[in-house]
């Protein structure tokens, strides 16, 4: 017996086995009761998926079952939410913004499955995923073979798994040292990029290849790579143990809906190390259970320079969507005072870029910083509609790489620095760049121009968006200014406001500039 | 007469034992404590130095990729080289 409720599905008698939900007759989800669910008083409820809530308001015709469609627990009209917002009248209808079905994969993200999918688009995604390959083996000259899903189903049944969502590839390096292996990551995207793919970079160890379908979808291959340390095999994601190199090469062939890919050399090896001994039976609620240790190290190891990122991405399609049509904020008029007419600006962490378009629509030659895509989208678009000019480009304040470039492009072409509650957003390592960069941009004069929420002692509400932006003390700001050899002009603190345009009793402003470093000649001289 | 006076050497002796058990005692009390608050410390710096891969490995491009050339000093060419490499992440 089961109830659907707005807080999930509460069973008295809690089945062993996978249960798959429908919405109308289409596959949504998956999950394993004494793994997903928790007790409460009456049974087990297992909460729905973080990501399907939005949609869960209207009626909807749900119906659970075991994998084979045999054993049925429920099949019922229901009723969540107010039941009265769903995007087809009263219906909810789990879909992307185009329309197209959606349903959870096992990593809990909404995604759209094969089974969902056209044979013609299909045949698109193959036929990527074989040429992604052909080139990672031939230009890239690695040893690249089909992995996961994709190989999952081909070993099954030489098809894709019906509630899978894209293809994964992986290479095995031969390096052993962790920057290595990023630095022959580096050489691959670049290798990619020169042979036309539009790649986006997750870690040091995985690039994602977004392949344009004629749906007008972008389909996601991911190019992990695998290697070994001290005896230990990683896999990207997040897999880690033993598996010897025998399992990989040399590779052999598989055919997937009759397109042979390269495979590793022992297939059914492969999918128990990532699946474990019950590979062979279909589970579409499959989770990975990594080794703790494991995934630290690949942490470590690889990443950290995009931690916030899917945060800031949904809070520019979300709450943050109409920001640019906002008046420019005071600080744009504040800092638009103080700089002599035509001077350049080049606004760090410019979100939707409102004060990034302002300055430009004042004659101003702007640049634009981002490290959101969708931020860097949206300033695009609006630059487009109200045909102002700014450049917009990529700015990560954690990668050393892009720190660096922008430092040197703006050293050879000078502008004038604003970010405007970038701080807050920063970790201490992204506040260390930041000041380098600053010091880089502005050796040959020009200003930093900064507004961030402040602490002050008295007790102030967390600025919005709330978790992505925290207070900072001027003094401690200060001291790190002054320790990468800034010096603060001006200081103060009043009341403003926060990203999101919230009342903030206590803003601080800085102006800063950096002293011009001596010339090698007098260096050499003293 | 003082208490030095009074005491034993059997007392003062016990005393010490005693005096030794507790001090064992309040360390073994305090070092599971000590140990974990330790760990978490080294955790914590470990993943700091296992965090210098990616920094090494950054830095290690931007000298391979563009520094070569930038010390060629042809202006028009490294705008050229920056913007490309720029194009190449």
């Amino acid at each position: 017996m089961i109830s659907v409720s707005d807080a999930g599905l509460l069973l008295r008698d809690a089945p062993a086995d996978v249960q798959v939900v429908s919405f109308d007759g289409r596959y949504i989800w998956a999950f394993t009761a004494p793994r997903d669910g928790r007790v409460v008083p009456g049974g087990l409820l297992v909460e729905w998926p973080p990501v399907l809530r939005r949609f869960l308001d209207g009626v909807v015709r749900v119906r659970i079952a075991d994998v084979a469609g045999a054993q049925v627990l429920v099949d019922e009209e229901v009723v969540l939410g107010d039941g009265a917002a769903g995007p087809d009248g009263a219906r909810i209808e789990v879909v992307d913004a185009q329309g197209y079905p959606l349903a959870v994969d096992k990593v809990g993200h909404l995604c759209r499955a094969f089974d969902d999918t056209e044979d013609g688009v299909r045949a698109e995604i193959l036929a990527g995923t074989r040429r992604a390959l052909d080139d990672l083996r031939g230009a890239c000259g690695v040893e690249a073979y089909l992995n996961y899903g994709a190989l999952l189903g081909a070993v099954r049944d030489g098809a894709m798994i019906a509630h899978d969502s894209d293809t994964d590839v992986c290479y095995l390096s031969r390096h052993t040292s962790p920057a290595d292996i990023i630095l022959e990551s580096y050489a691959i995207q670049r290798t990619m990029k020169k042979l036309g793919w539009t790649l986006l970079r997750m870690s040091g160890g995985d690039i994602k290849i977004l392949l344009p379908l004629s749906d007008g979808r972008l389909c996601h291959i991911d190019i992990f790579v695998a290697f070994r340390v001290d005896g230990t095999f990683y896999q990207l994601g997040n897999r880690s143990g033993r598996l010897p190199d025998s399992a990989i090469l040399p590779v052999s062939t598989i055919t997937l809906h009759g397109v042979e890919f390269p495979a590793p050399a022992d297939p059914e090896a492969m999918l128990e190390f990532i699946y474990g001994p019950q590979w062979r039976v279909p589970d579409p609620s499959f989770k990975y259970a990594d080794p703790v240790r494991g995934v630290r190290r690949l942490d470590g190891w690889l990443r950290g320079f995009r931690t916030d990122m899917g945060r800031w991405t949904e809070f520019h399609q979300g709450p943050g969507r109409g920001l640019s049509k906002n008046r420019r904020s005071t600080f744009a008029k504040w800092v638009d005072g103080q700089l002599p007419r035509g001077d350049g600006v080049a606004d760090l962490g410019c979100g939707t870029g409102r004060d990034a378009l302002w300055f430009a629509r004042r004659g101003r030659p702007v640049i634009a910083f981002d490290f959101s895509r969708a931020a860097r989208a949206a300033v695009i678009r609006s630059a487009r509609r109200r045909r102002v000019h700014v450049e917009v480009r990529a700015l990560i304040l954690n990668e050393l790489r892009t720190v660096l470039v922008s430092g040197a492009e703006l050293a050879r072409d000078p502008h004038h620095l604003t970010a405007r509650h970038l701080l807050g957003c920063l970790d201490d390592r992204a506040r260390d760049q930041l000041w380098l960069l600053c010091r880089m941009a502005l050796r040959g004069g020009g200003k930093l121009f900064l507004e961030f929420s402040a602490e002050v002692g008295a007790a102030a509400p967390e600025p919005a968006p709330e978790g992505l932006v925290r207070r900072l003390d001027p003094a401690v700001v200060r001291r790190e200014i002054e320790a990468a050899g800034g010096v603060v002009e001006r200081e103060r603190v009043r009341a403003g406001t926060d990203v999101l345009g919230n009342p903030d009793p206590t803003v601080c402003r800085m102006r800063v500039h950096w002293a011009r470093p001596a010339s090698p000649d007098l260096q050499r001289k003293s | 007469m003082n208490s030095e006076v009074m005491t034993s050497p059997l007392v003062a002796r016990a005393r010490t034992r005693a005096r030794i058990a507790r001090d064992r005692y309040r360390r073994f009390r305090r070092r599971p404590l000590g140990v974990h608050a330790r760990l978490a410390a080294l955790e914590e710096e470990l993943q700091e130095s296992r965090q210098l891969n990616r920094r090494i490995a950054e830095l290690t491009d931007v000298v391979a990729e563009l520094l070569v050339l930038v010390d060629d000093r042809d202006e028009e060419r490294v705008r050229e080289v920056l913007a490309q490499y720029r194009a190449s992440f």
